[in-house]
């Protein structure tokens, strides 16, 4: 897990991506954009070279899980690794999520800790 | 002599009408008038069908309408669920916030004091004026600030945190107060096709109230300080108010 690796934080809520990005400085990521909706999220990584995305999925203009679906969709992102952090918990909605190829899950309200892990996993997983 | 106004009968009506009456034709002269007053009942009646069926059909309406009855079955008490949601969230958040500040406060006074403690001996040593016996007990002292420093600095990081994650609250409620207001919306167009439906002019209605003072002193918080007139917009405005009134 490179540290140095550039991350998308994606949420409609500017306090939810200060926290985000917080805690990822926090766990040595420098390297930290943001965006405000699936649809500022999408162009920023076609144009972008991102490593890694983290995503709210209740967004007004483009939800969560069709920017998944987008970047998964496309060629030169479908590498990318995604980390959705949402209130959304219903069963049918975590498994959407994981069909269409979500690496990690976090419900909010979430820890700290919890993101670590998560990440850690991801980032083992991923080799 | 006629009671309805505009009755239009010609004077061949009246004339066979008086010939039907002469030659005690009374059935004929009952029908002759029926047909000269039937034009008027039968508008009238015909108007009040028309608006039987209309005002039928709207209450009908009403009634198949299930989005009324699912908005006061409900959305309504969903809504008054997720505010208390967001009450109990922002109580929540406030109160874990305090016990990290709170939690915070004593370990900075405690690394504090142990710089002041140190610091006299250290402001000596700065002299060259320490012997040998008070260098030892300086170093041992200042060793205890460094570990206890690192110690109590770790911990304050992870109530800091504990801060950051506290301010979570303003993204949930923030997702759950945009729903109520779309439920509002929704009530409000509601409420408002009911009146235009009943032909009840919406205009004077939708013009803001403004709250009067004796209508309902006790407001709360204001959320819309710009707009108001009669509010304060700080602390400021309060003490030249008062100030102004000699107290």
């Amino acid at each position: 897990m490179d540290k140095n690796m550039k991350v998308l934080v994606v949420d409609d809520f500017s306090t939810m991506r200060r926290i985000v990005k917080n805690l990822l400085r926090d766990l040595g990521f420098t390297n930290i954009q943001e965006a405000d909706d699936g649809s500022t999220a999408l162009p920023m990584l076609k144009d972008g070279e991102f490593d890694f995305v983290v995503t709210d999925w209740n967004m007004p203009g483009m939800q969560g899980i069709d920017l998944l679906k987008a970047i998964r969709a496309d060629a030169s992102l479908a590498h990318i690794p995604v980390l959705m952090v949402t209130a959304e918990a219903k069963k049918e909605q975590i498994v959407m999520a994981a069909q269409a190829g979500v690496n990690g899950y976090i419900v909010k309200p979430f820890t700290a800790a919890t993101l670590k892990t998560k990440l850690d996993k991801i980032f083992e997983r991923l080799g | 002599m006629s009671k309805y106004n505009g009755v239009h009968v010609s004077l061949e009506q009246a004339k066979l009408l008086v010939e039907y009456l002469e030659t005690d034709q009374q059935e004929k002269a009952n029908e002759l008038i029926a047909e000269i007053q039937n034009p008027i009942n039968s508008e009238l009646f015909a108007e009040i069908g028309k608006l039987t069926r209309q005002l039928h059909d709207s209450l009908m309406n009403f009634q198949l309408d299930s989005r009324l009855n699912d908005l006061a079955t409900a959305d309504i008490p969903d809504a008054k669920e997720r505010l208390n949601y967001v009450i109990t969230r922002t109580e929540d958040a406030a109160n874990k916030t305090m016990d990290a500040v709170e939690a915070i406060f004593p370990v900075v006074d405690s690394i504090q004091q142990q710089v002041k403690a140190v610091n006299p001996m250290w402001g000596k040593l700065m002299h060259n004026d320490l012997d040998v016996g008070q260098f030892k007990n300086l170093c041992i002292e200042i060793d205890s600030l460094l570990k206890t420093t690192d110690s109590e600095t770790a911990k304050m990081h992870s109530l800091m945190t504990d801060v950051l994650m506290a301010q979570d609250f303003q993204d949930l409620t923030g997702q759950v107060i945009r729903k109520v207001i779309d439920l509002v919306r929704e009530v409000e167009d509601s409420l408002i096709n009911m009146l235009t439906a009943f032909g009840i002019s919406s205009d004077g209605v939708l013009e803001a109230k403004k709250p009067k003072v004796g209508d309902n002193l006790v407001e709360g918080p204001i959320v819309n300080k710009k707009e108001r007139d009669d509010v304060v917009a700080d602390q400021d405005d309060v003490d030249d108010l008062l100030s102004s009134l000699g107290f």
